[in-house]
């Protein structure tokens, strides 16, 4: 182990060397990485927003339980609440008791209705139930419905389940692509090592003569193909951050209205810088593994 | 030091290159193995460098059953054994000094050792004033010498000479076997030397083993060429 960090510097070395002996595979290779890096950004920044429209929307659906009239004490309003959380599916029932109810519905529909504050207040206590799964929301409603202390329950109606499982789709969708375009970048850069490693046979079967361990002989080669990946990330990160950047200032920071907010520069963006340095890295040294660790098999 | 016992080595291709051959070399012997192209000299080499395994038999090196070896254990066996090619096998971009000590940076040694250690080879070849020389600038005969520098760097208990001499001419030939018999005698090395070089197996008798179609046919003590008539 102590051997393996003394000879970084050695490794670096020739790491180095060799990327500058092949100048323009090392140049074509990093412009593969940079595509798949810009299609990820891309992705990845759909996704990222995406996934913040569904997770807004999902805060945004609870089903609205209007208990019975009579339930009215502290202990009923507690098992009620235990009854209706024991539902499967159910996450939490936050309890708007009849005030909160009132003030709600003054919000909603006018001052007017403020003259039945206090004693007049002829609404009932409510809970806002939150769900696991927004897909059987419906489902849920019902069997509350059923319950015999509640009087109503309601909830956004199916177009909002729809759309959540419509930008779920699009999610997984994209997640694939982007592992798709990974293993594309993973064939291209450990082709390019590949062409680097017979171009040094004779160096290599001679490291191998005298000894040279299968570590040592990789690691120049895993580190070729880190850099590479970083050489790659450059202008994608650049590109993401001002790109991003603009798009967010140019649509006022969200799309239509605001349930489609998108998520601010900071953090998101530079979530998304790490992500991309972190995979080409990756994926440079995964590339470079691969055909090294190919190549060596078959040489004793 | 060297035993290879019952050893037969067959390709994929119906080729037979060994012929349960049995073998026994002392620690501190110089051997020459001779035979013609296609006897099994060549085949006989990768199996004690462990660049291939036996077909049935076992070879074992310096304790070691080399046909066993771990693919990542290869490399740390290696280190015991010194090979030198015909063709040299040079780095043509490192300096005869960087050649050498490349045989030790590779094994991890670090650079007050590795610089001790190759002015010592250097002195041992004789190429203390060719240090800073690329290959490509020196003879064929002290390329060769940087070889066997390389090859015995790390001190190994075997050294394995692939037709040293192969691409010399006789009075070069005879300076390297003078070098090579020195390295047997000073560092006790085993060497096994595969040559088909007749007049330098008459000049310079040692045990000799001729190979033929994978078969031994003669294992002489006091050496000398087999002719065939």
């Amino acid at each position: 182990m102590i051997q393996f960090f003394k000879s970084i510097p050695f490794h670096i070395k020739s790491a180095a060397k060799s990327l500058v002996r092949h100048l323009v595979m090392t140049l074509s290779a990093a412009s593969a990485v940079m595509v798949t890096l810009v299609l990820l950004a891309a992705f990845l920044m759909i996704a990222g927003n995406v996934s913040g429209f569904a997770d807004h929307i999902e805060d945004e659906i609870r089903i609205h339980v209007i208990l019975g009239e009579n339930i009215v004490s502290e202990e009923q309003l507690q098992e009620t609440k235990t009854e209706i959380e024991a539902i499967d599916g159910v996450k939490e029932a936050e309890l708007s008791d009849k005030e909160n109810e009132l003030k709600l519905w003054i919000a909603e529909k006018g001052e007017i209705f403020s003259m039945y504050e206090g004693e007049n207040n002829p609404l009932h206590n409510a809970f806002f139930v939150s769900v696991t799964d927004p897909d059987r929301i419906a489902e849920i409603n019902d069997t509350i419905i059923a319950l015999d202390f509640v009087d109503d329950a309601m909830y956004g109606g199916n177009s909002i389940s729809t759309l959540i499982s419509m930008l779920n789709t699009i999610r997984s969708g994209i997640i694939v692509f982007v592992a798709v375009l990974g293993v594309l970048a993973i064939f291209l850069i450990s082709n390019t090592i590949k062409m680097g490693i017979y171009a040094r046979t004779n160096e290599i079967a001679i490291m191998r003569n005298v000894g040279a361990t299968n570590t040592f002989i990789k690691t120049p080669f895993m580190i070729e193909g880190m850099i590479i990946g970083l050489l790659g990330s450059i202008l994608p990160c650049i590109g993401a951050y001002f790109g991003y950047a603009y798009l967010y200032n140019a649509m006022g920071g969200q799309l239509f209205s605001n349930v489609f907010a998108f998520q601010p520069i900071n953090p998101f963006v530079f979530e998304i810088i790490g992500i991309l340095i972190v995979t080409g890295m990756i994926v440079g040294i995964f590339g470079s593994f691969l055909s090294t660790t190919k190549y060596l098999r078959w040489k004793r | 030091m060297i035993l290879l016992e019952n050893v037969s080595k067959s390709f994929k291709n119906g080729v037979h290159a060994l012929r349960d051959v049995n073998l026994y070399i002392e620690e501190g012997e110089f051997v020459y193995i001779i035979g013609p192209t296609g006897s099994g000299k060549s085949t006989l080499i990768k199996l004690l460098d462990g660049e291939l395994i036996p077909s049935s038999g076992r070879v074992v090196v310096a304790g070691t059953d080399v046909g066993k070896l771990r693919h990542s254990k290869v490399p740390l066996y290696r280190r015991n054994i010194g090979v030198v090619f015909q063709d040299f096998r040079l780095l043509p971009e490192l300096t005869v000094f960087e050649n050498i000590a490349f045989a030790l940076q590779v094994i991890g040694l670090d650079k007050v050792t590795i610089r001790r250690r190759v002015r010592e080879i250097l002195e041992l070849v004789s190429l203390e004033d060719k240090a800073k020389s690329f290959p490509r600038e020196l003879s064929g005969g002290q390329q060769q010498r940087a070889t066997i520098g390389r090859a015995i760097a790390n001190s190994p208990r075997v050294l394995i000479a692939d037709e040293p001499t192969g691409n010399l001419d006789p009075e070069k030939s005879q300076e390297i076997m003078e070098l090579l018999e020195k390295i047997n005698q000073e560092e006790n090395t085993t060497i096994l030397m595969v040559t088909h070089d007749s007049n330098l197996v008459d000049m310079n008798k040692k045990r000799t083993i001729a190979l033929e179609e994978g078969y031994i046919v003669a294992d002489i003590q006091k050496g000398g060429y087999i002719h065939h008539d």
